[in-house]
Formats: C-alpha cells, sequence, structure tokens
C-alpha cells in the first residue's frame, strides 16, 4: 500500500464517506461505475475488483473476459454534489487482466501507450478542451425537437438565466473536484454553452473530461433542464465541437516555440501540425465518431470541414492562437474537428500519435489558408490541394480502415471492434426513414 | 668501487633504469638531501624511477619556494619518508600537485597522530566537513556557513586534493592494502562530503537570499554507500525547504537551484585549479529532464506515483552528505520505506530476472577483456550479485539492509543466505579489485577502469599492490584473470547451490537455505511453484547413488537454466521425470556432466516445449543431440531412405515393416522439434523436415500394405504400379508436427492383367495403408486422409490413372485442379509419377488461365467455407487458419495467380505457398509490397501454429489452429519466438497487424474488390 493510498482512506474514514465509486469508460466513451463500500477499498487497492469485461463494449477479447479494475489512487474525489452528510467519493481505475497486464482496449491504457510513445521522443502532452453542449427545458420524447432554455447568443449576458446558474454551479462543482476551469460563456446557439477547462496532461484531461460531463449531467438534473453533447441537435443552430488546443513540452521548455519562427511556431510544432492534417481524415471517426457527428461538420457555420491550417483562422481545421511573445509557455495548436460526444482518452491518443508521426517523419507544412476555404469553390479548393474531412461516418469508416497511424495507435484489438461497432451504428442509422423524408417523399410520389 | 656497489643497490631496489637513477641520484638538488643513504627504501615503492625523477622536481620546487628545510626534515623521518616516496612512486598526479604547491607538502606527507584502522587514520564526515569549511574561510559551527574569502573555489580544489593525497599515502603505505580498502573507500566519501560542504559555502557568498533556504545534498550510488574510489563521478540528488515563511515554492526551487548549480560549478567547472569530478545529478526523479532540486513533498510524490524499479533501487544507498542534514534525514525517512515496498511489486520477478540475466550473460562491452568495471567478472557483477541477493531477502529480512556491497557481503553471509567460504572469496575479490582499481586511477587521477595492458604500467600496479607475490606484470594478469573467472564461478554458486536441500550440501561448507529463503530465491527467478520445485529438488538430490551425486552438482546450475525458459516449473518436473526414467543409464548422465551445452539446452527444451517433455523420456537417445549441434540439422530424405532400406532388412511383417517408418518419423519430428525450439532450424526448413518424416512414413507404410493387401486377397504378388502423391501442405513441404497427410493413391495395372482384380488389389493397399499408419502400436499414429480424390468420399481411394485421366477430363471442377496444384509424388513406381505428373499439367497450368467463370467459382467456393468452416466462438481474425488474413486466404491468393498464369510463367509451376508467392512478385503479377506482406503473414500463421504445438505438446486443431490467447500459451509461444516473456502481448499485436494488411491484399488480389484500400 502506497501513501497516496493510505491517504485514500483516511480521507474516507475522516469524512465518513459512504461509497467509493470505481470509474473506467469503454470504447465509445461511456463512463461505467462500480460502486463498492469502502471496507472493501483497501483489497481493492491490492487485489483490483473482478467484473466481467465482456459484458463491457468494446473491452476484451471474449476469452479474458475476467477483467480486474484497479483505482488509481491518485484520482480521488469526493463527488460534491453528493453533499456532505453522506458523501461519495470516485477514482478512475485502470483495466488490467487477472495477470495484472494493462488491458489492450482500456482506453486509458490505449492513451497512456500514446503517451508513452510521445514520452520515449522526449516530450509530455498538454491539452486544454473548450466543451460545448446545450441545455435544453426537460423532455422525454426523443420525437420533439428539443427546446433551449433560452435564446441568447454568443458571450450574451443573460440576467437571472438558468444558464448563468447552472455555468456557476457546474463550475463551483468542477472546482470542487480539482479540476479547474479556464474561461465560461454562453455560445452562439440558443441553449448552448462553453466551458474551457484549465489545460493539463492529456491523461488527466481525459479523466476530467468524463467528471465533467457526469457534473454537467448531474447539475443538469439539480437544476431541472436537460444536458446534451450532442453534436448537432438542432438543425439551425451550431453543433457542439470540443476544439483542442495542444502543446508539446520537452522537460519545462514548449516545444511548439520559437520566438523567430514564423507565427511563433518552431520546426517541431510545424511538423506536428503537419502530421494532423495529413492524418485527419484517418482520425475523424475517432475523434467525430457518430453519424451525427458528421452534421455537425458539414453543417455550415464554422466548422472545420476542410484539412487546411492558418493562424487565428477560424474556418481552418487547425487553428494557430496568437500568444504573447513574452509566454512562450503558451504555444499551442487548436484541432477543431473534434466533438464532445467523443471518447477523449482515443481522441488525444490518435491527435497525439498523428502530430508525433509528423515530428518523426519530418512531414513537410502545407502552405496555410489565408482566405475562408468556405467561401472557396470545389474547383478553386482542388487546384489549392485542400482536402475534405470525411463527409459521413461510413467514408470517415473507409479511410479509418486504410490507416496505420489508427491501427497502431488503438491496437489491432480495439481497431477492429471500433470499426465494427461504428459500422454497425452506420448500418443502423441507414435504416432509418426520417419525418423529413416521409415530408419530402410521402406525397411526392 | 662505489659505483659498482651503487648500481647494483639501485637494481635491487627495483629501478628499472639503474644507469639513469645513478645520474640523477647524484643531481645536485637530491645530493642535497644525501638520498644514497636510502636507496634501499625504494624497494617498497611502486615506480622507483618515476620516483626519483620526481623527487627532485620537488626538490627544486622547495627550495625556490624557501621550503627546503621542511623537506629535509620529512625525508629524515622514516614513517614520512616512506609516505612521500610512496606518492611519488605511485601518482605522477599527486607528485606534480606537490611540486606546485609545495606548502601542502607537509599537510601530505606528515603521518597523522590520531587513531587508525589498518593503518589508514581515521577520520569522520564531521571532521572533515570542520577543515574543508575552514579552507574556505567558513565558519564550521555556522548552520549554514558562508565562504569568507576570496578565490574560496581554488582554496576548496587545493585543500581537497591536499585530503586525497594525505590518505593516499596512508593507503600506499598500508601494511595489508585490502585489509585497508573499506576504511580507504570510506575515507575518500567523506573528503568529497567535506567539498561538498565547501562548495555549497562558496555557493552561498554567491546567491542572494541563500540563508532562506535549506538544501540538502543526498549522497547516492557508492558515494552513498561510503565505498567511493579516487576518481569517480559523484551521483547526489538535491532537496530543498524554505526557512523563511515569506518564501513560496517557486522561491525556494529558484534559490535552492542556483546553489546546487553553483556548488556544482565549484567542483566540475574549469578555474584556476584543475576540476575534483563530476557533480553528477542525474538519478534525480525525471532524469536529465526533470527539475535540479525539488521539494521533499515534490520527492515524495514522484517515488509514489512514477518512479520506476530500478530508481528505487539506487535509493538503497541514498545519504545525506552535506547542506541541510536535518532535511536529509528527513529525506531518508520519508523514502526508504518505498524501496523495499517497491521490491514487492509485481514486475519485480521480471526484474530481478532481468538483473540476473545481465549478471549471467552479460552484455560484451567494448574493451571488455581489459574492463575491470564492467568486463566479466568484474566490480560490477560483484556489485549485482549482491544487490540481487539483497532485493530478493531483504523484503523480509531486515538485517540485509546495508548500503556497501562488503557490509552486504557479511550481512549475507551472517544470514546463512551465502556459505562463510563463499563470502570470504567473495569479499576477498570485491577488495582485490577495488585496491587494483584504486592504484590504476591514483595514477594520473584519471577516472579510468581499464587494465593498462602497457608493461611498464603493468609493472607499476603490481608494485603499488603490495600483495604478497604480487611484483612484476605478469604476476599481477594472472592474478587479475584468476579473481575474474573465481567472481564468474562465485555468481553460480551463490545464487544457486544454497538452493540444495541440507542432506544434499556439496560439502560441509556450504549454506542450505531454509525453505521461506529457498522460495523467495526460487520466486524471484520466476519459479510459479517455489514450494513445488523444492520437492522436485529434494527428489532430484537425495540418496547416495551415483546419479544423485551427478545431481546434486549439476542441478544447481540447471535451476538457473530452467529459469531461462517461459515454465521453469513444468522443466524441472519433466527433468526429475526423466532422470528417474535414465538416471541409472551412464551415458545419460556423462551427457549432462561432460556435454558442454547439452544440459543447458536439455533444460531450455524442457521449460519451453510440453510437447519434447513428454517426447523425450519415450526416446532417451534424443539427448545425445544435444551435444552436437549438427545432430539436430534435418535428415535429408535421402539420408532416411538408406536408413529405412537399412532397417527393412530386417522386417518382413506389415506392421513391423510400417512401425520402422512410423519409428522414423517420431525421431525426426522430436530433431525437428528440438532444432526449432533452441532456434537452431529455421521454420521453413523444419516444415519441410516435417515433411520428410512424414514421407517416409508413408514410404514404410506403402511397402508393408503391399505385403499385407497381397496377402488378404490371396494374390502372390501386386497387379499394378503403385505411386502415392502428397496434396495440401504436405505436397507443398510446407507441414505442420499436426498436419494430417493428405495424399492421392495412383495406379497403373501391370499389361495383361485383369483390371478389376488390379483395381481392388489397389483400394484394399491404399486402405493397408492407412490402417498401417494409425493402427496401435508405440509409435504415434500417421493419419493419412484421401479426402481430395476425385468423387471424394463417394470415389474409391485408388484409381488407375486411366480413370484420372478421364475424370480430370471430363468431370473434375475448378476445385480439384486447383487442389493438384500441390500434388508431389512421395513415394512409389517413379515412372507412374511422372506419367501422372505430365497428365495433371495441363489441369493444373492451364495454357490460357482461367475463364472468368471458374475464377468466380472459386471465389464463391472461398466466401462459403470462410464462413461455415470457421469454428463457432472463435473470433475471424485470432483464426490462424482459416481467419482472415491467415493461412487459406494466402494460400488460396497464390493458387489463384498460379491457376491463371502458370501456364504462361513456368517459374510459378511450385507445390509450395512462399516459392509461388515469389514467383508472381517476380513475374509482376504482384507487387513487391504485397507479396512481402502475404509472405509475412502466411510465415507468421504458421511459426504460430507451429509453436503452439510444441509449447503445449496437444495436437487438436481446436487449439493450434487459434493465436493463443491464455497468458501462458502466450509466454511460452513469444519465448520460442525468441521474445521477452514481458512482451508476450506483442505477438498477437503483431500476427493481428499481419493478418489485417494480408487480408486486404486478399481482397484486392483475390477477391478483386476494385475498391479495397
Amino acid at each position: 500500500m502506497d501513501r497516496q493510498q493510505e491517504y485514500v482512506l483516511r480521507t474516507i474514514e475522516e469524512q465518513g464517506v459512504r461509497f467509493v465509486r470505481l470509474w473506467f469508460t469503454d470504447v465509445v466513451g461511456k463512463l461505467k461505475s462500480v460502486a463498492i463500500a469502502p471496507a472493501e477499498l483497501e483489497e481493492a487497492f491490492a487485489d483490483g475488483i473482478g467484473f466481467d469485461g465482456s459484458a463491457i463494449q468494446g473491452l476484451t477479447r471474449v476469452y479474458e473476459s475476467d477483467m480486474l479494475a484497479r483505482p488509481d489512487a491518485a484520482t480521488f474525489q469526493l463527488l460534491p454534489w453528493r453533499g456532505t452528510d453522506h458523501p461519495v467519493a470516485r477514482m478512475f481505475c485502470d483495466i488490467t487482466t487477472r495477470d495484472d497486464e494493462p488491458a489492450r482496449t482500456d482506453p486509458r491504457n490505449i492513451l497512456k501507450r500514446a503517451l508513452d510513445k510521445a514520452a520515449e521522443m522526449g516530450f509530455t502532452c498538454y491539452v486544454h478542451p473548450e466543451v460545448e453542449f446545450f441545455l435544453f427545458q426537460q423532455e422525454t420524447d426523443p420525437e420533439t425537437v428539443p427546446v433551449p432554455i433560452d435564446s441568447a447568443s454568443y458571450f450574451d449576458h443573460v440576467t437571472r438565466s438558468t444558464a448563468h446558474d447552472f455555468r456557476r454551479e457546474a463550475i463551483l462543482n468542477l472546482e470542487e473536484m480539482g479540476i479547474s476551469v479556464e474561461f465560461s460563456h454562453h455560445e452562439a446557439g440558443p441553449g448552448q454553452n462553453e466551458i474551457d477547462l484549465h489545460f493539463s496532461d492529456a491523461l488527466s484531461m481525459a479523466d476530467n473530461l468524463m467528471t465533467f460531463k457526469a457534473v454537467i449531467e448531474e447539475v443538469a438534473i439539480r437544476q431541472g433542464v436537460q444536458a446534451s453533447f450532442m453534436p448537432k441537435p438542432l438543425i439551425d443552430a451550431p453543433g457542439s465541437g470540443m476544439h483542442t488546443h495542444m502543446s508539446l513540452f520537452e522537460g519545462e521548455r514548449n516545444a511548439f516555440s520559437d520566438p523567430v519562427g514564423e507565427y511563433g511556431l518552431s520546426t517541431t510544432g510545424r511538423q506536428f501540425m503537419a502530421g494532423l492534417l495529413r492524418h485527419a481524415g484517418e482520425i475523424t471517426a475517432v475523434t467525430n465518431q457518430h453519424v451525427n457527428s458528421y452534421k455537425r461538420l458539414w453543417g455550415k457555420g464554422e466548422a472545420p470541414s476542410y484539412v487546411c491550417w492558418g493562424p487565428n483562422n477560424r474556418s481552418a481545421l487547425v487553428r494557430l492562437p496568437r500568444y504573447r511573445h513574452d509566454r512562450p509557455q503558451a504555444a499551442r495548436m487548436e484541432y477543431r474537428a473534434i466533438d464532445s460526444a467523443v471518447n477523449p482518452y482515443l481522441a488525444f491518443a490518435v491527435m497525439i500519435r498523428a502530430g508525433l508521426a509528423g515530428i518523426e517523419g519530418n512531414y513537410e507544412l502545407p502552405e496555410q489558408a489565408d482566405t475562408d476555404v468556405f467561401l472557396l469553390s470545389d474547383l478553386e479548393r482542388r487546384i489549392l490541394g485542400i482536402q475534405s474531412l470525411p463527409s459521413s461516418l461510413s467514408h470517415a469508416l473507409e479511410l479509418m480502415e486504410g490507416s496505420e497511424l489508427v491501427a497502431e495507435t488503438l491496437g489491432e484489438d480495439c481497431f477492429d471492434y471500433f470499426l465494427r461497432d461504428k459500422r454497425h451504428e452506420w448500418e443502423q442509422y441507414s435504416h432509418q426513414i426520417t419525418p423529413a423524408e416521409r415530408r419530402r417523399f410521402l406525397a411526392t410520389y | 668501487m662505489r659505483e659498482q656497489s651503487l648500481t647494483s643497490q639501485l637494481r635491487k631496489a627495483g629501478f628499472a633504469d639503474p644507469a639513469r637513477a645513478e645520474q640523477l641520484v647524484d643531481d645536485p638538488a637530491l645530493a642535497a638531501l644525501r638520498s644514497y643513504r636510502y636507496l634501499a627504501d625504494f624497494h617498497d615503492v611502486a615506480d622507483p624511477d618515476q620516483c626519483l625523477l620526481a623527487l627532485i622536481r620537488l626538490c627544486e620546487a622547495c627550495e625556490a619556494a624557501r621550503l627546503g628545510a621542511v623537506l629535509h626534515g620529512l625525508i629524515e623521518q622514516p614513517a614520512s619518508r616512506a609516505r612521500l616516496l610512496a606518492l611519488l612512486g605511485m601518482s605522477s598526479s599527486l607528485g606534480d600537485f606537490l611540486i606546485s604547491h609545495p606548502t601542502c607538502l607537509e599537510a601530505v606527507v606528515r603521518p597523522s597522530s590520531g587513531a587508525s584502522r589498518c593503518g589508514i587514520p581515521i577520520t569522520t564526515l564531521a571532521h572533515e566537513r570542520e577543515v574543508a569549511l575552514r579552507a574556505v574561510g567558513a565558519d564550521p559551527n555556522d548552520l549554514f556557513p558562508v565562504a569568507r574569502i576570496e578565490d574560496g573555489v581554488n582554496r576548496l580544489r587545493i585543500h581537497y586534493l591536499t585530503r586525497i593525497g594525505a590518505l593516499a599515502a596512508s593507503d600506499l603505505t598500508a601494511p595489508d592494502p585490502l585489509a585497508a580498502m573499506p576504511e580507504v573507500a570510506s575515507q575518500i566519501a567523506d573528503i568529497v562530503g567535506g567539498a561538498l560542504e565547501a562548495a555549497l559555502a562558496t555557493a552561498r557568498a554567491e546567491t542572494e537570499d541563500a540563508d532562506k533556504v535549506g538544501l540538502a545534498i543526498i549522497a547516492m550510488g557508492k558515494t552513498g554507500a561510503r565505498e567511493l574510489n579516487y576518481i569517480s563521478d559523484v551521483d547526489v540528488v538535491y532537496v530543498a525547504r524554505a526557512l523563511d515563511d515569506s518564501l513560496d515554492e517557486d522561491g525556494v526551487i529558484r534559490i535552492a537551484s542556483r546553489l546546487a548549480t553553483c556548488a556544482g560549478r565549484a567542483v566540475s567547472a574549469s578555474a584556476g585549479e584543475p576540476a575534483l569530478w563530476m557533480l553528477d545529478a542525474n538519478l534525480r526523479p525525471e532524469g536529465k529532464d526533470g527539475p535540479l532540486v525539488r521539494t521533499l513533498d515534490s520527492h515524495v510524490a514522484y517515488y509514489r506515483r512514477w518512479a520506476k524499479g530500478w530508481e528505487f533501487q539506487a535509493l538503497l544507498k541514498a545519504r545525506p552528505i552535506a547542506g541541510d542534514m536535518e532535511l536529509g534525514e528527513r529525506y531518508i525517512e520519508e523514502l526508504s520505506p518505498h524501496v523495499w515496498v517497491a521490491a514487492s511489486r509485481s514486475n519485480f520477478v521480471e526484474d530481478s530476472r532481468a538483473m540476473r540475466r545481465r549478471v549471467e550473460e552479460h552484455v560484451p562491452a567494448r574493451e571488455q577483456e581489459r574492463q575491470l568495471k564492467l568486463g566479466k567478472g568484474g566490480l560490477r557483477d560483484v556489485e549485482f550479485t549482491v544487490q540481487l541477493l539483497q532485493l530478493v531477502h531483504g523484503r523480509t529480512d531486515e538485517s540485509l539492509r546495508k548500503s556497501s556491497t562488503l557490509g552486504a557481503i557479511a550481512a549475507l553471509r551472517d544470514g546463512g543466505y551465502v556459505a562463510r567460504k563463499d563470502a570470504e572469496l567473495l569479499d576477498r575479490d570485491y577488495r582485490l579489485l577495488r585496491t587494483l582499481e584504486h592504484r590504476i586511477q591514483l595514477q594520473r587521477l584519471r577516472r579510468s577502469h581499464l587494465v593498462p595492458s602497457g608493461q611498464a604500467e603493468l609493472r607499476r600496479v603490481a608494485r603499488g599492490m603490495k600483495c604478497a607475490g604480487i611484483t612484476s606484470a605478469a604476476d599481477l594478469e594472472h592474478l587479475w584473470q584468476g579473481t575474474r573467472r573465481e567472481v564468474r564461478q562465485l555468481h553460480q554458486a551463490i545464487y544457486y547451490r544454497p538452493l540444495l536441500p541440507e542432506a544434499a550440501k556439496l560439502s560441509p561448507d556450504d549454506v542450505s537455505l531454509n525453505s521461506d529463503a529457498a522460495k523467495e530465491r526460487l520466486a524471484s527467478m520466476g519459479y510459479r511453484d517455489p514450494a513445488g520445485a523444492l520437492n522436485h529438488i529434494t527428489a532430484l538430490t537425495a540418496g547416495v547413488s551415483r546419479t544423485a551425486a551427478i545431481q546434486r552438482q549439476l542441478l544447481p546450475v540447471m535451476l538457473g537454466w530452467f529459469a531461462q525458459g517461459p515454465e521453469p516449473d513444468s522443466g524441472l518436473l519433466a527433468f526429475r521425470v526423466l532422470s528417474e526414467r535414465m538416471g541409472r543409464t551412464s551415458w545419460y548422465m556423462r551427457t549432462l556432466r561432460d556435454g558442454g551445452a547439452a544440459a543447458e539446452r536439455l533444460c531450455l527444451i524442457l521449460s519451453s516445449s510440453r510437447y519434447l517433455a513428454d517426447q523425450i523420456p519415450g526416446l532417451a537417445e534424443s539427448v545425445s543431440w544435444l551435444v552436437d549441434k549438427e545432430e539436430l540439422e534435418p535428415r535429408t530424405r535421402e539420408e532416411l531412405d538408406t536408413e529405412l532400406e537399412s532397417m527393412l532388412t530386417r522386417r518382413g511383417e506389415p506392421s513391423q515393416i510400417a512401425g520402422a517408418g512410423r519409428y522414423l518419423r517420431r525421431r525426426e519430428l522430436m530433431r525437428t522439434a528440438m532444432g526449432q525450439v533452441l532456434r537452431v532450424v529455421d521454420p521453413v526448413a523444419s516444415r519441410a523436415a516435417v515433411s520428410h518424416a512424414a514421407e517416409i512414413a508413408i514410404d514404410a507404410g506403402l511397402r508393408g500394405a503391399v505385403i499385407a493387401a497381397c496377402k488378404k486377397l490371396g494374390v502372390s504378388e501386386p497387379l499394378s504400379r503403385y505411386a502415392v502423391f502428397a496434396l495440401g501442405r504436405m505436397g507443398g513441404k510446407e507441414m505442420g508436427y499436426a498436419s494430417d497427410a493428405d495424399i492421392l493413391f495412383v495406379h497403373d495395372p501391370f499389361p495383361g492383367v485383369d483390371e478389376v482384380a488390379a483395381q481392388r488389389l489397389a483400394n484394399e493397399v491404399a486402405s493397408q495403408l492407412a490402417r498401417l499408419l494409425k493402427e496401435t502400436s508405440p509409435e504415434p499414429p500417421m493419419p493419412v486422409d484421401y479426402d481430395l480424390r476425385p468423387e471424394g468420399r463417394n470415389g474409391p481411394l485408388a484409381r488407375s490413372i486411366a480413370s484420372f485421366a478421364e475424370y480430370y477430363e471430363r468431370w473434375a471442377e475448378v476445385w480439384e485442379y486447383q487442389s493438384l496444384l500441390r500434388a508431389r509424388p512421395i513415394t512409389g513406381d517413379s515412372d507412374l509419377a511422372r506419367q501422372f505428373v505430365d497428365l495433371i499439367a495441363a489441369y493444373r497450368y492451364p495454357q490460357d488461365g482461367l475463364p472468368e467463370p471458374a475464377l468466380r467459382e472459386i471465389r464463391r467456393i472461398k466466401a462459403r467455407v470462410e464462413i461455415e468452416r470457421m469454428p463457432r466462438g472463435v473470433r475471424p481474425q485470432h483464426h490462424l487458419k482459416l481467419g482472415r488474413g491467415g493461412l487459406a486466404d494466402v494460400e488460396w491468393t497464390a493458387q489463384l495467380l498460379q491457376l491463371k498464369y502458370a501456364g504462361r510463367y513456368p517459374a510459378l509451376r511450385t507445390t509450395a505457398t512462399l516459392p509461388a508467392l515469389q514467383a508472381a512478385r517476380e513475374a509482376g503479377l504482384l507487387d513487391h509490397e504485397d507479396a512481402e506482406r502475404l509472405c509475412t503473414a502466411w510465415g507468421l500463421a504458421s511459426l504460430l501454429r507451429d509453436l503452439n504445438f510444441l509449447g503445449t505438446g496437444r495436437a487438436q486443431a481446436s487449439r493450434i489452429d487459434v493465436l493463443p490467447h491464455e497468458l501462458g500459451e502466450l509466454a511460452v509461444v513469444a519465448s520460442l519466438m525468441g521474445k521477452d516473456i514481458s512482451d508476450r502481448h506483442d505477438v498477437v499485436e503483431e500476427y493481428l497487424r499481419a493478418a489485417r494488411r494480408s487480408r486486404t491484399i486478399v481482397e484486392r488480389v483475390f477477391y478483386a474488390h476494385p475498391d479495397s484500400p
């Protein structure tokens, strides 16, 4: 038993914690939770908690279905919304086999492998996501169009609005759980909000994002509204993206920063960006994993559907935010395709590996796009060599299937599972006959 | 008269060049010292010639500095004279130091009046701290002293060399240098400690707000263990704390880092006086990339979360040495419990196995033959042996938690983990190697670990050792080589021999571990059931028989060899079984004892292959093949034919005849398996050998079957010529150990015989063949399969060549032509075989390729097979034979190309898969990369099937056709592939990747999907 674990046990005793939730994530990014009594925790630290892995989406090969969840004591947090009378705590778990080897398909392990790869090259990866989501009036019928809780817009200050209270309570809860919030504001769509998390290493951030969604959903329930991270819930409002800023550090130094480089960007930074751009098509099935994701990507507005970059260009796939030259630590790039319904572990893993591939392979960065690529014609884009992101989940899967990079990042088993699972999603989707189709065709023919 | 006696005096004193020495003695500078009076003293000097020369220069320097009287006084006294001469004769660097700093002469050379140990005056870290601080003008009574003089850095360095010089003088004049070695080593560490304290004092003088932080320097490595050599990097770690509440953590780290950097510069950077040594802080958390200084909390957090096994191991030797000692003590208190907790972590066994391998196999380093530290039998070997045992047993036995090597050896001896005799030898060897290291380094104060090869230098070092009987270069060389050998042997003796039970001890001096300690040690080697292993050891070594006696000798080292394989436990068990059966056979034990690598190979085989572990006791002569690798080379078909021929001269019964072939097959399977496990035989050759083994069995079977069939049908002699063709993987010489033999049986009635009778007899021969090859016998069955014959199970087993001709012309379907691609004659009438080969050429290699409907038909059949034949419950990717991208995929692709193009490209006319793919590539029918990828996937799938069989010994298709998934099996397969067990998941990953890539090509080339990626 190490000190951190002792600390956890002591805290549990002192605070009178009634239950400890052990959290982990399945391949599609759903949070899984096992609650145990504090008395069982000591044993859980020592031997892990056994469960049937084959019941969890994509987690195991059938034969190694006996899995162990091993709580990571460093992630211990009380759940603030459960109050202080009978507090409940949570910890993230690593999933291992009975022989104590990390499960190959545990998303947390997949991200760890990608980070190990970065570490081998001498880098630590930091990320900083801007999470967008909608707040709707509570409604249980999926057939009706959801009604946003307000009709405000970007940065609007809405006096005494639910959204305002909502964000305040959510942020307080997050801060209590050790997740610092950089920024929060009302987004462009009605009922749409954005909360930016303070940058952190990629693994902690992925954990934080899982926590984040749980917190938002809890707060929503308490305030009698419905929170949704669905990529594109409303036809006429922008979708919910999760623009993610990334930077690599070599020791204490930001590897993307070079005061004399163009836009303050180092060669490493240029190569990383080149990697992201070159592999953007292949990783899209992971960063935008649902059929609905593609409605955001191709739903006009600010969603980046073309593979290009620019300094501060809001239509580009990769944007280079300006930073002050006296703050080289702030050098970073923003990947804008990814949406809020993502499995953060897998998405960060593929994004990082794509960038690292650029560094390893000395990729050349293509020329920047200095105009709004949306305004160009298809022909013009073709002449400029600007490619598009896949137009549908099906198309994205085709690209992913041919990707050695994604196969290696996810591992063969997870890669295969992911493809099968997502093809299934596509088939189910193609099966649908929507009201729009009926409106369009029923009477016409 | 005087001259003559002087020359001989000089020669006697050990001068290499007495003539030159004679001139020097007359040098006016020396004359004043009247050196001729003590020429005999030079006898004790390492290098008299060098010494004399240095003495002259020193005289001149002292005169120039008006210190001639001091030198005189020192020379007149025998004790200080001996010290001076010894120093000048051994170390040219320290000689130069005295010559350039004659004011230090007295402090270096005058013997200390205080107490001494083994001839070395005792000092303490506190004393060294005090004198070093005074040397830089700091007040030792201050809690955090500050250097108050100009040029503190150079003063510090001069002081350091003065202290080292004085110590070296004591060391070189000690009555027994080996006894003095530990004292010398610990004093070097204390002097380094003093220097670090003084370096900090100079750093404080240069750093603003230095008084607001406490900075502790923690010594690691040899400095920490107080067993430092004269010149070495000094490994340290820094911890800091705030002494002033106004300072936040960033401030503490900033100031403390500046202090640490300044202190490092004080000892390592260039200045007026030469640098002392490198201050190396790379053992700190995160190594080079981590911050130089951390707070205690930050250290603790790191070790809790991130630190790796070896980092805890480094902590074993940590000790506060300078600066804020109270903080340093707290650092040790906080972290030392982690060391032993770490030892019980899950990867401990892997770590210690890796460490043990490191000692035993040894990575050949450059200059390894002259390497004192890293070479075979060098210092590192002693240190690793000791540390390994500390980690294994120190978890439960706190008395072993000693930081110094010699202290640990003594503790291991006292705890009964190492035999007293072995401990003494190891202790002596370590002292000897270290003393040798000290002498080598003293010469020029260089951080060298190379034993010199020049005669002059060797001689100087030899004389400087002052060991009895060691005076010449040759003596030293001999002693060193002997010590190295002894260290290597001691590792074996120390690590394994104490595992023998009390009753089986090889000599009364040996120790026998108690059962808990023995279990710990076995577990650390990778035995999963140490208690069971102990039982086997006891059983194998019990008794007074010759076998038991030999096994007592052999077993300790064999225990280590078993542990090199993935399943040490089952290896040991198999050895016990084998021994119980074979123990009385004298050649068997002799082979193991005297057979060179044979015993080691046997251990590796028994702990890697269940198949061989089961089979070897049944064919004990196989053990003798292990002596010579050539015996493991597959026998050729011709050799086997000859051997069968000679065996058949003594056999007449059909069963006996077939039995001879089956015996040969079993033997060759084992030979091939052994070769493959030991990786003497590559997979392509091993599959060919397995195919040959099957052929010889079928050859013998056919001979027996003809006799049996004639007898059964009451015919006096055969009515046809017979030929047997192999199909499938056997046809391609690609058989796996557990493959059935797919065959076709062809006959051609002799002219004039009754064709109906001939057909009946041929059928009978074919059926007798199958029977004889699988009838109950001590030999394993060789199942033959006629299912690929015309009309399948409805057709006759044998057909005449005329009937084949008609069938292929009129009735055969495209898949039957496809199966003929693999047809290869293996036994029977060679003319008939040739006729048949000619007959089928037009069908299997159609001149114009295949028409589109036929291609479509083949694709359809394949698509159906993929679904229908796949066993339930197996993931398609994981099935090596029928799964995506697996054997069938690749083979059908190759065969499709053959059917389409072999008519045009004769190079494609081969029965084997890999050559067919190669030929297709060369003919431009397949991309280079595509061919590569198909070959890789096919090769891996085939190999995994073989290894599945060898590893588990099970032959069911459900076992061997599937990617191993149980972790134990995976470990076995990984290790048979030559991978580390910890990389076992890579095997799965590697195969799945290869198969995925192969499948993409299959979809494109075989199924002709235009839009496959």
